[in-house]
């Protein structure tokens, strides 16, 4: 039996190890990082203009008024559901593995939710009144609408990105104690002395600390499942044909943990290699990882055929028309490319030879993201094409660079904010690994309590 | 708003129509087209981007789907096949529909489209913070959104141009959504007008301005709780009902057919807008 | 005492404003102080301004010459919108969308605005002192022969003005020009009718067949015409009116027919003679000498000269016979062949035969004032006028109401003609074409800026005269009226009798006054008279009825043969007038430009209409830049495939392709005028508008056509939107 981590690993070595991230990356970290401020650099430039210009400059018309803003920032979202399910459902099941990868993934929940959320201001037409979408309270009589769901998403997303910066933050305090105890000056020690709020380890605290970041990971879960569901609700409460489908919100949240796994495959692998994190991030893990995410996939797979049933079996000719539209139009290619990267190309992760090759890993897990982009935007912009008037159908509208320098954009974004996480913040969990070395040695020691890979 | 008051008077915020318990009180504005009178000769359209201050976005922008005709004229095509289409074309004034029960309200985040007491689906520029999504739910593709600036955009409103802009109208900055709003300006100073008179408006005492200019008369408007009002009597006779989402055109078999319909009406939109059926003669 | 009417108040209301705008300003003069501006307070405004209300004046629509009322909206000083003056017999308070921009006319940005004198390729800016000294210079230096005038329509006191002028000066040379009229239909009913221009009752006829006559989009009185259309659809009685159009291009009239036949080009006539001939065998009396002039229009010979099925030629008699009266009208498709008077005439013949004559085309009355008649346009006039350019024969041009550089056919080489003209004078409101060729440019009011009398063409009930009158200020103080330049004019020629009309205004004004008895306004005081023709914006007159002849001779009816095919040019061309573009003088008015056609839903661009079938064999899509090449010309425009177009036929609208004119009209699309070839009437010598025979080819490109319409085309795809039923499932008469 593989093992997930060497139970030889002395404690302080793990210290020293991920502390070393915090100081010397190899030299592509910067590579890395220039570029994705190079990055920002452009969506900043394009929000520039559309916000003086006009929403025009993004090519949307009355027939496309939503486009690809709309799309990444449900692929966004959608990418936030792993950190959750690393951190609080398999912490909740006791998966001992998720330990020394679950941090990056709680800071990937974070940033693209706060990716996400930029997408919604750049969509805005009058992006200044943004703040009309908040219930605050006025002489005016104006409340935001309760029925919308878009009024529900500004909730859910603002109470999730809350409640995941609460989640990364807790779950972090006994590291940024040891972060604390090691360095010895600079603006870190005092960042440290001040996160860490006085952690000592002492029983009592350990046994709040474990206590509160139970609580949170329960709240969290419902919380992340709601959240992917009231971003489809967005479309299946609506009359659109195509979005009009009952099993939207559950179709959204596998397609979300399916996405924020491959994810999940991606940044493990760039993390690994550049903070040399080959002893904790251990292909071992890696090889559970890649079975999660083919299950998701599976479960995906299932709920999109479910769909396309239910819209053929239905009675709602429009929403078929809309279906064959999507397979035979000017949108098949993107539709089948979808299947392809969504359905097919998954089949792959289930050969263990696979399953941990990195650099066929890689490129696999990118394009299984390419496929859940595209699922994004082949239920947008194809039901805006191809709606129920056909006067007002436009088959031929294009994003314009505009947007997608935004898009591009926002990958660079959310790049720069996880690396200058990783570079401040201890991105493996020092606590929890060592107490998975623990659980090891224990298990060295005597044979396992449980069966399975203990 | 308080608190308070959104509580005790949540049944009166959350009141939609259509309902058959709380019917419209004083107004309900409503229309009907006649196909068969209907010409497609486009003095509608034109008429209401006189009265409306919509912007003449140009080729480019009208290429992009940028257009912004409140009111636009469609033209369909029946001839299954045929060499030509030897029975006349099909047009179709297409305007906001004024749905009782319209999509686009429900979904605005920020309220900013809802529906006013007399019955029209009202759009608060003001308001609007441009998320389209209304849009997005408005199956008649109605709505239209300022995707510039039309104000400061060249050649829209050249000096002197500007000056024929109607100052009863908002001219509308980038980045909200418009539509058609049965010249509520209009509506407003009549109301005003017979309120001053301590009665209600009369038939014909409003006109929008497609319903003025109509040529052939294809347009009637007025207020559906009005007994004597045309638009209501007209609706009466073909037996169209504003809180139903099925008509008796639809089940009657009989030889005599009603000839009174609403578009998309299955989507239970309940429109305040009522076609009636084009007409084309048999003997030849 | 103050004595000079400054009053306290006044003098409040300056140290008022004037410490305002100090404040406001400091030290430097404001606008106000300095004069160039004055401030108006709303508090003391004149009666007619309302702060905030809308106050109505009627006026006539100049957009195009059926002399529609119209009513304007004013708002502190703004005319803000147009609608129809409800008293007006000719449109009853409606108006087309064509009228309605008439204020963005008014309002364009490219309007002239000073007088413009040629020097070298610019126009120098010159007063008017200088314009009209200049011209008296001119005119007073050639021989009278040589000065000629070229207008579009004109009548009422502008008319008597210029026919004084041209009087004055003792020359005969008006040339009336007209670059889209029913000329040759007009000459046809002088000799079947009488008239030039009945009357025609549509909401009597229980079946209308129009062969090419666009009533309801361009045709003569297209308000008029559509409210008489509603009527004959939806009468009183239920009853409702059927609609044959025949063509070969289909119009906005023929969208709207009960069928619409498409008939290959030329061959109008053809079908009129084989519907009289259907009629007589079914039993309608018909006289001996049309008997024998029909004898040989069998239907199966009718149907294959003009493509119209028997089947719906035995379909239409028997409409025609079962259900009277009827009215079969000949537009413009009919009447732009060379042998358009014969297919004019034979169209009338089958109204004689049906009995209509005295029915549903009815005597105009005739016009008390023929000084103020209108005097119609045609092309011939133009002709007439280039050649005698050529020749030299004209000195001074005066150019008014008509653009011939831009509607002249290539062929006519009136760019080449009028530069031997040494001076042209050309009233402008734009620098259209004929403007920039032009010596000297005197800018024009627009009509919401002057003054005129008018008398239609085509009058509804009775007789009328049209009032004219300013909505608001003048926008531009170096502009005139044409009735001021014309007076100014006359004054050069004719102090004695004009010198005592300070304006137009003023010559208006006491010409209407001084016979308000003829005018209807015997038992009023002149001021009355006046205040009241103003606020009425029309004037109804008496007029006796005309007597019509309603027997014309068949003997000497000939309809020519269908067209030979032409392996070279095997298209005919038919140059659509739209509704909104007629002849292309609106252009420059963006409404327009941006108004989609009804028919093909294109907008900023003018198209090349075909048929599907004809595409596929020429390998042709939408959107691809076609070259039409005529003998005379080649033009590109792009391709568009319409169900509505006989497949020997393609269809390039007429209006666009400015090559100058202002920012809204200028590159927009390309001129089908000018591949237009030399072929006339042989009656008439009118230009032949549908003679010209073309090729099409590919150019190579393709683009995205902008349009309304969108990839479904016209089809609702199976979804319940715009729903047609048999007119017999219905019973109208029960309907509100």
């Amino acid at each position: 039996m593989e093992k997930d981590i060497r139970e030889d690993i002395a404690w302080a070595q793990i210290n020293k190890d991920v502390l070393k991230s915090l100081e010397s990356p190899r030299r592509i970290y910067w590579v890395i990082l220039l570029i994705a401020i190079a990055m920002v650099g452009v969506a900043v430039g394009c929000e520039i203009y559309q916000y003086q210009t006009g929403m025009g400059v993004a090519n949307k018309n009355n027939s496309h008024v939503w486009s690809l803003y709309i799309a990444t920032f449900i692929f966004w979202i959608g990418m936030s559901h792993s950190g959750t399910l690393l951190s609080a459902i398999l912490h909740l099941m006791h998966a001992d593995w998720r330990k020394p990868i679950y941090r990056f993934a709680e800071a990937m929940t974070t940033f693209s939710l706060m990716t996400a959320g930029l997408f919604v201001m750049v969509h805005l037409g009058r992006l200044w009144q943004v703040y009309y979408v908040m219930p605050y309270p006025n002489e005016r009589w104006a409340w935001p609408n309760f029925q919308s769901p878009l009024v529900w998403d500004m909730f859910a997303i603002a109470t999730y990105l809350s409640s995941s910066v609460l989640f990364l933050y807790v779950g972090m305090i006994p590291d940024l104690a040891i972060c604390r105890d090691n360095i010895h000056a600079g603006w870190r020690k005092k960042l440290y002395t001040i996160m860490s709020l006085g952690w000592e380890g002492t029983d009592r605290q350990w046994r709040n600390f474990r206590m509160t970041y139970l609580t949170i990971a329960c709240f969290l879960i419902p919380l992340a499942v709601s959240v992917h569901s009231i971003v489809a609700s967005d479309f299946a409460m609506s009359n659109m044909p195509g979005w009009h489908v009952t099993s939207f919100p559950p179709y959204f949240v596998a397609g979300a943990l399916y996405s924020g796994c491959a994810a999940i495959i991606t940044l493990f692998i760039i993390l690994r290699y550049v903070f040399r994190f080959e002893e904790y991030m251990t292909l071992p893990i890696m090889r559970k990882l890649v079975r999660l995410t083919f299950a998701i996939a599976m479960v995906w797979t299932y709920l999109n055929l479910i769909e396309f049933a239910s819209v053929w079996y239905g009675h709602d000719q429009t929403a078929k028309d809309q279906l064959i539209f999507k397979a035979t139009g000017p949108y098949a290619p993107y539709f089948w490319a979808m299947i392809f990267f969504g359905s097919i190309l998954p089949l792959m992760l289930a050969f263990k030879r696979f399953q941990t090759h990195l650099p066929i890993l890689f490129v696999v897990s990118i394009l299984l993201n390419v496929g859940m982009w595209l699922e994004r935007w082949m239920i947008i912009s194809p039901s805006f094409a191809h709606g129920h008037y056909p006067w007002a159908w436009d088959h031929d509208q294009w994003p314009s660079l505009i947007q997608w320098g935004m898009v591009f954009g926002s990958f660079g974004w959310f790049t720069l904010l996880f690396m200058v996480f990783c570079k401040v913040f201890p991105s493996v969990s020092m606590y929890e690994v060592k107490e998975m070395v623990y659980h090891r040695s224990l298990a060295q020691k005597h044979k396992p309590a449980v069966k399975g890979d203990y | 708003m308080s608190i308070t008051n959104l509580l005790e008077n949540w049944s009166d915020f959350r009141h939609q129509h259509p309902s058959e318990d709380r019917p419209h009180l004083e107004y309900k504005w409503a229309m009907s087209i006649d196909l068969d009178s209907c010409t497609g000769c486009n003095a509608c359209s034109v008429a209401c981007y006189a009265e409306n201050n919509l912007p003449v976005v140009g080729k480019e922008k009208f290429a992009h789907g940028h257009s912004h005709h409140w009111m636009r004229i469609e033209r369909y095509w029946d001839n299954d096949g045929r060499e030509f289409a030897d029975q006349g074309a099909q047009f179709l004034p297409m305007l906001c529909q004024h749905c009782e029960s319209a999509p686009c309200e429900t979904v605005c985040p920020v309220g900013a489209t809802n529906h006013t007491a007399d019955g029209l689906n009202s759009q608060v520029y003001n308001r609007c913070v441009g998320s389209r999504y209304c849009n997005a739910n408005c199956p008649y593709k109605v709505r239209y959104f300022n995707w510039y600036d039309y104000p400061t955009t060249d050649n829209v409103w050249p000096a002197p141009m500007e000056q024929q802009l109607n100052p009863d109208v908002t001219v509308r900055g980038k980045g909200v959504m418009e539509k058609c709003t049965f010249c509520v300006q209009r509506l407003t100073v009549a109301k005003s007008d017979a309120r001053t008179e301590g009665r209600l408006v009369l038939d014909g005492e409003v006109q929008t301005a497609c319903q003025q200019v109509c040529p052939t008369g294809a347009i009637t408007f007025g207020n559906l709780v009005d007994p004597l009002a045309k638009v209501g009597k007209q609706w009466m006779q073909q037996q169209v009902d504003l809180n139903k989402d099925k008509q008796a055109k639809d089940a009657a078999e009989d030889a005599v057919k009603l000839r009174g319909y609403r578009i998309l009406e299955e989507l239970r939109t309940y429109p305040s807008v009522m076609y009636l059926e084009q007409l084309r003669e048999s003997a030849i | 005492m103050i004595e000079n009417g400054f009053n306290r108040r006044n003098f409040l209301k300056v140290l008022g404003w004037g410490g305002a705008t100090v404040a406001l300003s400091g030290c430097g003069n404001t606008s106000v102080e300095d004069g160039r501006e004055f401030v108006t307070s709303y508090a003391e405004t004149a009666d007619y301004i309302i702060p905030s209300i809308g106050t109505y004046f009627n006026s006539t629509c100049a957009q195009c010459d059926a002399g529609c009322g119209i009513m304007g909206r004013v708002r502190e000083g703004r005319v803000l919108k147009l609608e129809g003056n409800p008293e007006s017999p000719i449109n009853n308070g409606k108006m087309c969308g064509l009228g309605q921009a008439g204020v963005q006319a008014h309002y364009n940005p490219d309007r002239i605005r000073e007088p413009l004198l040629r020097n070298g390729d610019r126009g120098e800016a010159i007063t008017w002192e200088k314009a009209l000294e200049l011209i008296n210079e001119k005119v007073g230096s050639v021989n009278p022969e040589n000065v000629a005038f070229l207008t579009g329509v004109v009548s009422g006191h502008v008319k008597a003005l210029l026919n004084n002028y041209l009087d004055a000066l003792g020359s005969g040379h008006h040339y009336v020009y007209e670059a889209v009229a029913p000329s040759v239909v007009r000459a046809s009913n002088k000799k079947a009718y009488g008239v030039e221009m009945p009357r025609l009752s549509m909401d009597k006829a229980k079946v209308i067949v129009s062969f090419g006559a666009d009533f309801l989009g361009a045709w003569v009185s297209p308000v008029h015409f559509s409210q008489q259309y509603a009527r004959f659809r939806k009468p009183d009685n239920g009853e409702r009116g059927v609609l044959v159009q025949v063509e070969s291009k289909m119009t906005l009239t023929g969208a709207n027919a009960d069928r619409w036949l498409a008939i290959r080009p030329g061959t109008e006539g053809i079908l009129a003679l084989g519907l009289i001939n259907s009629l007589a065998a079914a039993g309608l009396p018909v006289s001996e000498d049309v008997a024998a002039a029909v004898g040989e229009y069998t239907s199966d010979r009718v149907s294959k000269d003009t493509g119209v099925s028997a089947e719906h030629i035995a379909k239409l008699a028997a409409l025609l016979k079962e259900r009277s009266p009827s009215l079969v009208i000949a537009g413009s498709a009919a009447e732009g062949y060379a042998h358009g008077s014969q297919n004019a005439a034979a169209i009338a013949l089958l109204n004689q035969v049906l009995g209509n004559v005295g029915q549903t085309v009815e005597a105009p009355s005739s016009v008390p004032f023929p000084q103020m008649a209108p005097s119609t346009g045609n092309s011939f006039a133009l002709q007439s006028l280039s050649d005698d350019m050529a020749q030299d024969k004209v000195k001074v041009l005066f150019s008014y109401g008509a653009n011939p550089v831009f509607t002249a056919p290539a062929f006519f080489k009136l760019k080449e003609n009028l530069k031997k003209v040494p001076f042209k004078v050309v009233f402008a409101h734009y620098m259209d074409e004929t403007a920039v060729e032009a010596d000297l440019v005197l800018p024009l009011n627009s009509a919401m800026e002057d003054w005129a009398t008018l008398m239609p063409e085509y009058i509804a009930e009775g007789a009328q005269l049209n009032i004219r009158q300013p909505l608001m200020e003048k926008m531009y103080p170096g502009t005139l009226g044409v009735g001021d330049i014309l007076l100014a004019m006359l004054k050069q020629r004719r102090p004695d009798e004009y010198n005592d009309y300070e304006d137009f205004y003023s010559y208006l004004r006491s010409a209407m006054v001084s016979n308000k008895d003829a005018l209807g306004g015997a038992d009023k005081d002149d001021d009355t008279f006046w205040e009241t023709a103003l606020s009425h914006g029309v004037v109804k007159l008496v007029g006796e009825p005309v007597n019509m002849t309603g027997s014309m001779s068949a003997a000497a009816l000939v309809v020519p043969a269908p067209f030979a095919e032409d392996a070279t040019y095997p298209l005919h061309l038919i140059p659509a007038v739209s509704a909104s573009m007629r002849d292309g003088r609106n252009a420059n008015e963006p409404w327009l430009q941006e108004s989609p056609d009804p028919l093909t839903t294109i907008v900023w661009d003018s198209w090349v209409e075909m048929h599907p079938k004809t595409a596929a064999k020429l390998g042709i899509v939408e959107g691809d830049i076609v070259e039409v090449a005529s003998k005379s010309g080649a033009i590109k425009a792009q391709a568009y495939l319409f169900p509505g177009i006989h497949p020997d036929v393609v269809s390039v609208p007429l209006g666009y392709g400015h090559e100058a004119m202002g920012r809204y009209a200028k590159g927009v699309g390309s001129n089908a005028f000018s591949i237009l070839d030399p072929v006339f009437d042989n009656e008439t010598g009118e230009l032949a508008m549908h003679e010209t025979r073309v090729k099409v080819t590919k150019a190579g490109q393709r683009v995205i056509i902008v349009k309304d319409e969108g990839p479904a085309g016209g089809s609702q795809m199976g979804r319940r939107i715009a729903l047609r039923i048999p007119s017999n499932k219905v019973n109208l008469s029960e309907e509100v």
